[in-house]
């Protein structure tokens, strides 16, 4: 099969992932809530009757900001520990959501329920946890030695008289390295989660040396779709970030249509990211010589 | 005698240069003092060595028996020097990277070696070790209408680059490189009660004060370096050999006199009505030069349509690169420094602001030359509050500094920002010399608050009043050296002259409270509310019985309508007060900010909807504008947008965390 049938099996799995879509989507938004509506009556509070906000219109307004800079730093530590709250909770809650999707996306037989997806979920729990852990350790490593590579360069050059621009220069070239590495490390943690789920073992070692095998076995067909993937995915991402972030509806009314807009956009991101699973448990259940193997 | 003769014909060369008139139909200034230099920089050791035959006019009615200069490159010398002694920083531990200046010989007019007369003197803080300033005895004491001739031969050590001045590489930005004459006051000029030099030692948080002067600087440098400086161009030849080039350079009515020289700069020109503009900046910064062009013409247009004129046909200003950065962000008249960065987005306007900032220099301090030493708020200050204007006038109201989508900082609210964001906003007023302002309070006080004081003073006699002012200020004060006080005498005369006594008799009463004193400025809206007012009800005493009178229900219910007021802030101001009710009607108060408090009371069949204190937030000095209004039906929409923004970017924040 090639890359385009991946593609295509992918979207069609997630489609029919949509209740999972929804869950997860219902359980972000209810953790973002955790922190976002206390943060909204802080500022109530700190603004109560008065008129300042029409200074705010336009944007966030500096003289606003230093004038309530006393009643904002007290709201910091709450706003701080919420902000950790949310990571740690979305963290392991997110190992929880993607076991369920991965579940209900890779089983082509039996119909995608929601009863699927929390077993699923609950089944991998611990196992996806390690390795998301292990995947961003992964990712974190490959970055620093790449930045330190470049570091050395950079200083090694900087005793002399480098051209202008010259660290501008290794610097790009370690990001485009970077990038360019990510596809892989992504392709890895993919494929080890949606093994483990097809093969119902606990073993996140054995699922990691898996991915690794499976990536490179499959790699002139897994590489590109997952850069495609991945395309796709952080376009939508950017897009969404500058557009919306820079809308100013200036009526209640807007900024409703505002929250509606930006949650369905949120939605159709959370099914980027389960076509990208389902791509990926696409290819991994696709016959091939080095599949074979690794079985 | 064949020897002073000649020297007598230099003087007489000399006298004639600064009559003749190269660059400006007439003379700007009186022009105290005049300078012909020929230096020569050694781009290897650092140095730059010269020869410089200055003068000095006694334009006072005193005998003046001596002569003082500064030596500000003697600043950079050891850590024992006023500039450097207490700072605790680590100084380089090479000898390259100090900065001195020697003098090799120094004569009068007539010959006469004057280096045996000559003592470093400490009149700041008596620091034996500084070298910053000498005093020079004349062989005889100079007389009312005399001038004092001198030749002098030094070499000058750069350091590496710091405080505006030095090297790095082979970039040099050679500022306060020679010894330049203090300003002789006589009593009555500024706050002099007696006559005498004032002649301040390099301080770190100090610049400088001079007499407007013409300089003839001759300049060598090897033949590939790229030059830039505060004159016009009146020559450029290259050596026999090939390997330097010597640049002459004159100006004429300025202050100071610096020059750069760097084989790495690009140069770019371009036209301001009669003023040719040049620009010397890196090529990597190519792409912003429009920006920098743009940002001094915009200041060139504001300043001569609200202050005065430009009156130079020549300006040169610099951007510097990376490794230049310490010459960024100075003044010195018809040259300055801009500062940015490489790859700057174009929604942060800092090369333009730094760019207007400079320039505006050329006006406060340049051309109303101020002691920068002892009233820093009276150019920094005023410098900066034109800025100010100038960026949100040209680059939006809201986003003078940086504009956005998702940020927009209007370049006014920096300066509100550093006062009033400040814990030592209270510690001390501006009346204070710029290197006696405690606990790192200098720049807050100097720039920020007297911006934020003058943005108050234009909220209360009005943008057009303002102008007036600054117009005065320029007619009556340009090219000679006004004090705080005397910009606040113009202050005086020009509001009553537009106002009468709207304000009182003077202005004083305005600056004793916000420059020279220590107080805040806040107005706040207590509460308001609308209580009906309900008829008669109740029992008559008559003749011998009592009466009940029942009310009358009317149609239009009347209300008293109550707004109470209170003044938190010590400083009294008065203040626009806007009371709106709603049946749509608005009433402007005015509040004469004297008592603590103030109520507005209003019968009628309206009810008070809003107040709002200062709805046009003028008074940016008021420490809270919070605290300024008051509504039954606060508009939280912003608040929403921002919940809802966070919202979004938290959930793709999750999204993202999680792979
Ligand atoms: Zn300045």
């Amino acid at each position: 099969m090639n890359i385009l049938t991946h593609l295509k099996s992918g979207a069609v799995r997630s489609l029919k992932a949509w209740k999972g879509v929804l869950v997860i989507w219902i359980l972000i938004f209810s953790l973002v809530s955790l922190i976002a509506f206390p943060l909204k009556s802080g500022l109530k509070s700190l603004i109560g009757s008065s008129m300042i906000t029409e200074l705010l219109y336009d944007s966030i307004n500096a003289d606003v900001i230093t004038d309530m800079s006393k009643g904002l730093a007290s709201l910091i530590p709450a706003i701080t520990s919420g902000f950790l709250l949310v990571f740690f909770l979305g963290f392991i809650m997110n190992a929880f959501l993607t076991g369920g999707l991965f579940s209900i996306l890779g089983n082509k037989n039996s119909k995608p329920s929601l009863a699927l997806f929390f077993a699923g979920g609950a089944a991998n729990f611990w196992s996806f946890i390690l390795i998301t852990i292990l995947t961003a350790v992964m990712i974190l490593l490959t970055a620093s030695i790449v930045g330190g590579i470049s570091f050395a360069i950079v200083s090694a050059a900087g005793s002399g008289t480098s051209a202008p621009g010259a660290t501008g220069k290794v610097i790009r070239i370690a990001l485009i390295v970077v990038a360019l590495l990510l596809p892989i490390l992504i392709l890895v943690a993919d494929f080890a989660r949606a093994w483990q789920v097809a093969n119902n073992e606990k073993k996140p070692f054995k699922a990691i040396g898996i991915g690794f095998s499976t990536t490179f076995g499959t790699f002139l067909k897994s590489y590109p779709l997952m850069v495609i993937v991945m395309v796709v995915q952080s376009g939508f991402g950017a897009l969404v970030m500058s557009k919306l972030l820079s809308l100013k509806p200036s009526t209640g009314g807007g900024v409703f249509l505002l929250f509606i807009g930006s949650q369905v956009l949120f939605i159709i991101r959370i099914m980027l990211r389960a076509w990208r699973y389902g791509c990926v448990t696409s290819i991994m259940e696709s016959p091939s010589p080095c599949f074979q193997r690794s079985m | 005698m064949k020897r002073t003769v000649s020297l007598s014909i230099i003087c007489l060369i000399l006298m004639q240069s600064v009559l003749s008139q190269i660059i400006n139909k007439e003379p700007l200034s009186s022009r105290q003092t005049y300078y012909r230099i020929d230096a020569k920089l050694d781009p290897e050791a650092k140095t730059v060595t010269g020869k410089m035959e200055a003068y000095w006019v006694n334009k006072s009615t005193d005998i003046v028996p001596d002569i003082q200069l500064h030596m500000y490159m003697n600043a950079f010398k050891n850590n024992k020097s006023t500039f450097n002694k207490g700072v605790g920083l680590n100084l380089a531990d090479k000898k390259i990277d100090f900065g001195w200046i020697d003098i090799k010989s120094f004569e009068d007019g007539k010959g006469n070696d004057l280096l045996g007369h000559m003592t470093f003197i400490s009149p700041d803080d008596n620091n034996p070790d500084d070298q910053t300033v000498i005093k020079i005895v004349t062989e005889k004491s100079t007389k009312p209408g005399d001038t004092v001739f001198i030749v002098v031969q030094f070499e000058t050590k750069l350091p590496q680059g710091s405080f505006r001045t030095g090297f790095a590489d082979d970039y040099f930005f050679v500022a306060q490189w020679f010894p330049k004459f203090g300003v002789y006051e006589p009593a009555g000029m500024r706050y002099a009660v007696n006559g005498g030099w004032n002649c301040h030692q390099f301080h770190r948080n100090s610049e400088f004060y001079s007499n407007h002067s013409v300089y003839d600087v001759k300049i060598t440098v090897p033949v590939d370096y790229v030059t830039g400086s505060g004159g016009m161009l009146i020559n450029e030849v290259t050596d026999a050999d090939g390997k330097n080039k010597t640049l002459t350079y004159r100006a004429e009515d300025i202050v100071d006199f610096a020059w750069t020289t760097w084989p790495g700069y690009a140069v770019f020109t371009d036209e301001w009505n009669h003023v040719k503009i040049t620009l010397l900046l890196p090529h990597i910064r190519e792409e912003q030069v429009e920006r920098q062009f743009l940002a001094v013409k915009n200041a060139l247009e504001y300043l001569t349509k609200n202050v005065g004129p430009f009156p130079w046909p020549h300006l040169t200003f610099v951007d510097p690169p990376t490794k230049g950065s310490f010459a960024g962000g100075m003044e010195y008249t018809t040259l300055f420094t801009s500062a940015s960065a490489d790859k700057l987005p174009g929604f942060i306007h800092l090369p333009e602001m730094v760019t207007v900032h400079e320039f505006g220099h050329a006006y406060f301090m340049g051309i109303l030359a101020s002691n920068e030493f002892e009233e820093p708020w009276l150019d920094e200050g005023v410098n900066s509050f034109w800025e100010e204007r100038i960026m949100d006038h040209y680059w939006g109201e809201n986003s003078g500094l940086i504009d956005h989508p998702l940020l927009k900082i209007a370049d006014k609210s920096m300066s509100r920002t550093s006062y009033l964001g400040s814990p030592n906003r209270q510690l001390i007023t501006n009346r204070e010399y710029s290197w006696n302002y405690p606990q790192g309070t200098y720049s807050m006080m100097s720039y920020n608050k007297a911006a934020t004081i003058l943005y108050t003073l234009m909220g209360i006699i009005g943008e057009e009043t303002t102008n007036e002012v600054f117009r005065e200020y320029y007619r009556r004060w340009a090219f000679r050296h006004p004090s705080g006080k005397d910009f606040i005498n113009v202050v005086n005369e020009v509001v009553t002259k537009i106002h009468g006594d709207k304000f009182g008799p003077d202005m004083n009463w305005f600056f004793d409270q916000t420059l020279f004193g220590t107080g805040l400025v806040d107005f706040k809206v207590n509460r308001y509310y609308n209580s009906k007012i309900r008829d008669f009800k109740g029992i008559i005493s008559e003749a011998d019985s009592h009466r009940f009178v029942a009310a009358v229900t009317k149609d239009d219910t009347i209300y008293k309508s109550t707004v109470e007021l209170s003044r938190p802030g010590d400083i009294v101001l008065p203040v626009d007060v806007l009371v709106h009710f709603d049946n749509g009607d608005s009433i402007m108060e005015r509040w004469d900010g004297k008592e603590r408090f103030k109520d507005f009371t209003y019968t009628g069949t309206r009810q008070i909807e809003w107040v709002q204190i200062d709805p046009e937030y003028k008074i940016r000095m008021d420490a809270n504008f919070v605290n300024n209004s008051m509504t039954d039906n606060p508009d939280r929409v912003p608040i929403r947008r921002y919940t809802n923004k966070f919202i979004i970017f938290m959930q793709y924040f999750i999204n993202f965390i999680s792979l």
